[in-house]
């Protein structure tokens, strides 16, 4: 079992922000990631053998590479559980093993919110993300032609990414009403430079002739074996949509997400308790203004604790690296706090923005109105909501109750991509709210492991 | 909820959901009270039906008995008694007609398999030993059993490491799907009239003249007729809610689960460090551990470890396959590995239904029907006095220093052996 004094899972900003604070202070960390190189989603840099021009924004990266001497990179590594306390199984190829650290930091990222709707499950349909992936670091176009569809501002930037494969962007499909500005509070244009950043996407799409339609939502994928056309509407306030106002594009390539789940697998297992922020993407672990999680010494930081972008992402990160180095007695009381204060004033400066972002982009109670009683809830397992259903009119409740009854989440993702969404629908028919209905409850490995490697733990305790 | 019913069972697992089945279709207004507590027994159990293979100690018993090693009683885990086998031979034969009732009369398939059969896998010159003396028991107790060569088994089973050097064949030991048959049996309840309150935990029981008058829950009280405790591990809290002690305790069983694979196992497997079982929805279930932690339902990294190096080592080709999850269900146990099941002295209208320990999935049927015999007063399927709480209280009675039924229940707080496996040899 290997040991160490600090470890961080997730090599974002907040993660990567964390390894270097930390290391700065002269702690010793592993820092492990799923992918070839580090930087997460928004940073996603280009496999090494891969030598097509990205947009990457790699300093932070090349930041943590050059302290080599303190952090050690994990690379293609996954953490796929916790054990008693801080111990965590990193599965890699075809190993499995324990470390075992004093202090951990989650930086697990968040995931794309998917809700379903008749015909999601269609070849062809994607999430804005894997779209961006493509683009990004294989410089693959998804398809010929493409509807983007969803809220909030990350479909912007996807569409960005898109612009420099061959691709025909038809529409953007933004939920939200036009941008309410004029409702927004006067603090929130304190940060006129994250309005700006939002504003370059904008006239950028603009420029390269793609609209952007507000206040209208997918409410249909269509084809028989593949995905040949996309049938939206427009919504009312609540995105409810107006079925009398439905249009249909031809398309082969629909892109669509909700805004971003906060990935809190890791802290479930791990023991933290759970609190449900629908604003911030649902359930996410319940922290002090030190990043601290419920069990001592596991922090939580980034949109892994709750979505609230990159700029969030990294400050906490940092202020994440700080505890955990006065945690290990790197640094004293009196040096946390004067090095801490700059990083608390930018979080609080940045608070109305957040916040307003938080309004404009939440999940509205519409979108559950787009399932049918044949609309595939479960992928995994391809329920249909008339089995799931049934299964909340026998006292399926919770995820738990509606796995033994009827298989949900039973799948290879566990729920992680459809309880989610999964979660509203049961709390509405349940006529409750979906912090009631909880959380999905995940078991390890949160990751594929394969039987052979993990028989290869044997012995690796001692 | 300010309601009546005729029974309230408590407890939504495999033997509270057939008890409340048996007694709807006796016609009873029956409220089934469920609290889905993490690591329910049937939701960790891999629905294997083992009547005689559990009855002689496989499965767990012989991989608890491995894994305790030098500190082992003996060679090989001691068979129970032979009226215990009888039992869940009895309770197993029930099976084909239960699940085409099922189906017919909640559209559930409990995916019940027949011709599946359990062999139990010899690889070292240790397992050819304890096989003859399994061998010599079953004989003697009629059971059908049958040695295979090596070759044989790898006829019946082809991915089966080459180091086998033979195996015994158990043709009746199938499975069946445990979830589904706990929510089959729940919706045939409810079909019959039974009420099914989910989420709701029980707060206390309100006693009168030596019964249960009230079951009071976090959604209110329930008047009743006869309470029928089902509550699995949770059975001994609810018994002390009566004022009984009951000698039931958690033992958690820790399981790996594969993937959906296409066919690879074609029958159940029981080896000296895991069990294996291919699902009707393809994973392959890798079991278990037994162990006293009480409530705890976490896993633990060395025991996943071994149950999947077990698994690797009985089907080599099982090395590539992914595991999709891992988890522990807390079994009722009890010190003489015998389920707890009918009425007690002190109180005139509660009744046992718990201490399925291992076997709880295969003996769900008769159980059912033995204790809503028991509420019913009619005659039982199955003579099952050997399942009274009772049992214990005889063995008190005996030893000389505790007469009185206060001496008796404070002996009984602290129940007799500690090993979650009795040895009991009958």
């Amino acid at each position: 079992m290997t040991k160490t004094d600090l470890l961080i899972v997730g090599g974002g900003p907040a993660g990567m922000s964390a390894a270097t604070e930390a290391a700065s202070h002269g702690v010793h960390c592993h820092l492990v990631d799923e992918n070839p190189a580090l930087g997460g989603q928004i940073y996603r840099q280009a496999g090494a053998a891969d030598h097509h021009q990205t947009d990457r924004d790699d300093t932070l990266a090349r930041k943590v590479e050059r302290r080599d001497d303190r952090i050690t990179i994990l690379r293609e590594a996954s953490a796929v559980a916790v054990f008693d306390g801080r111990k965590v199984a990193l599965s890699r190829k075809n190993s499995t093993e324990l470390v075992d650290t004093d202090v951990l930091i989650l930086a697990s990222g968040a995931y794309e919110y998917v809700p379903p709707f008749p015909g999601w499950t269609l070849p062809g349909v994607m999430t804005p993300g894997s779209a961006q992936i493509l683009a990004k670091t294989m410089g693959v176009s998804p398809g010929k032609r493409l509807l983007l569809s969803g809220s909030g501002p990350f479909l912007l930037a996807v569409a960005s990414s898109l612009l420099k494969v061959d691709v025909e962007i038809v529409a953007i499909l933004e939920a939200s009403p036009r941008w309410p500005w004029v409702t927004l509070p006067f603090r929130a244009w304190k940060n006129l430079d994250k309005w700006k950043e939002g504003w370059q996407y904008v006239s950028e799409l603009r420029n390269a002739g793609i609209r952007i339609r507000h206040g209208r939502i997918v409410v249909s994928a269509n084809g028989d074996n593949d995905l040949t056309s996309v049938s939206h509407a427009a919504v009312d306030r609540d995105w409810h949509p107006d079925r009398s106002k439905v249009e249909t594009e031809d398309v082969d390539t629909l892109c669509v997400g909700y805004g971003f789940v906060p990935r809190v697998f890791l802290a479930q297992l791990a023991g933290c308790e759970l609190e449900y922020r629908s604003e911030i993407g649902g359930w996410i672990p319940r922290r002090n203004a030190d990043m601290c999680t419920t069990v001592p010494n596991i922090l939580s930081a980034g949109d892994g604790a709750g979505v609230a972008g990159v700029l969030v992402a990294t400050l906490e990160g940092r202020l994440a690296g700080l505890v955990a180095a006065r945690r290990l007695e790197a640094i004293g009381d009196a040096e946390l706090t004067s090095l801490r204060r700059p990083i608390d004033a930018e979080l609080k400066r940045l608070t109305p923005f957040r916040k307003a972002l938080d309004r404009i982009s939440r999940i509205r109670p519409g979108l559950n109105s787009l399932v049918d009683d044949e609309t595939v809830v479960c992928r995994c397992e391809e329920l249909r909501w008339k089995q799931v259903r049934e299964s909340v009119a026998f006292g399926g409740t919770n995820f738990r109750t509606l796995k033994v009854q009827s298989r949900v989440g039973m799948g290879p993702c566990q729920g992680r991509f459809c309880w989610p969404a999964m979660a509203r629908l049961v709390a509405e028919q349940s006529g409750c709210d979906p912090k009631d209905v909880g959380p999905s409850s995940p078991r390890p490995p949160i990751r594929p492991v394969t039987l052979g490697a993990l028989a290869a733990g044997v012995g690796g305790e001692s | 909820m300010n309601r009546h019913s005729d029974v309230v069972v408590v407890g939504g697992g495999v033997i509270g959901c057939s008890v409340a089945w048996s007694l709807s279709k006796r016609g009873l207004s029956v409220t089934l009270v469920d609290k889905s507590f993490p690591g329910r027994a049937t939701s960790a159990s891999a629905g294997g039906l083992w009547p005689i293979g559990e009855s002689i100690g496989l499965g767990c018993g012989v991989i608890y008995h491995a894994a305790a090693g030098e500190e082992s009683p003996g060679e090989h885990p001691e068979p129970l008694p032979s009226d215990f086998m009888n039992f869940l031979c009895e309770s197993n034969n029930r099976f084909p007609s239960l699940s085409a009732e099922l189906v017919r009369q909640t559209g559930l398939d409990i995916e019940a398999e027949s011709g599946t059969g359990l062999l139990y896998l010899l690889f070292t010159e240790k397992d050819e030993k304890h096989a003859d003396y399994l061998l010599d028991w079953v004989g003697i107790n009629g059971a059908r059993v049958s040695r295979l060569s090596q070759r044989e088994a790898l006829e019946k089973e082809p991915l089966l490491s080459p180091d086998l050097r033979g195996a015994i064949h158990f043709p009746g030991d199938n499975q069946v799907n445990p979830m589904y048959l706990a929510e089959a049996l729940k919706r045939g309840a409810c079909a019959n009239g039974a009420r099914f309150v989910s989420e709701t935990e029980v707060t206390g029981l309100t006693l009168r003249n030596n019964s249960v008058k009230e079951v009071r829950t976090t959604r209110g009280s329930i008047a009743c007729g006869a309470l029928v405790n089902a509550a699995g591990a949770w059975s001994v809290r609810l018994a002390r809610m009566a004022g009984l002690e009951l000698a039931v305790y958690p033992v958690r069983g820790q399981i790996v689960c594969t993937h959906a694979l296409k066919k690879t196992l074609h029958c159940n497997l029981s080896a000296s460090h895991c069990y294996l079982l291919q699902k009707a929805h393809g994973e392959v279930l890798i079991g278990s551990t037994t162990e006293r932690c009480e409530y705890d339902v976490g896993v633990r990294f060395e025991d996943l470890c071994a149950l999947s190096a077990g698994a690797v080592r009985a089907v080599p080709a099982l090395q590539e396959a992914g595991v999709k999850r891992t988890w522990a269900g807390l079994r009722p146990g009890t010190p003489d590995e015998l389920p707890i099941l009918g009425p007690v002295a002190q109180l005139g209208n509660y009744f046992n239904a718990t201490g399925g320990f291992r076997t709880g999935i295969v003996a769900a049927p008769l159980t059912g029907e033995i204790v809503a015999a028991y509420v019913t007063e009619d005659a039982l399927p199955f003579p099952a006095e050997p399942f009274l709480q009772s049992r214990f209280d005889d063995v008190n009675r005996d030893a000389p220093s505790s007469t009185g039924p206060r001496e008796a229940r404070t002996s009984a707080e602290t129940p007799f052996a500690p090993s979650p496996l009795g040895h009991r040899r009958d």
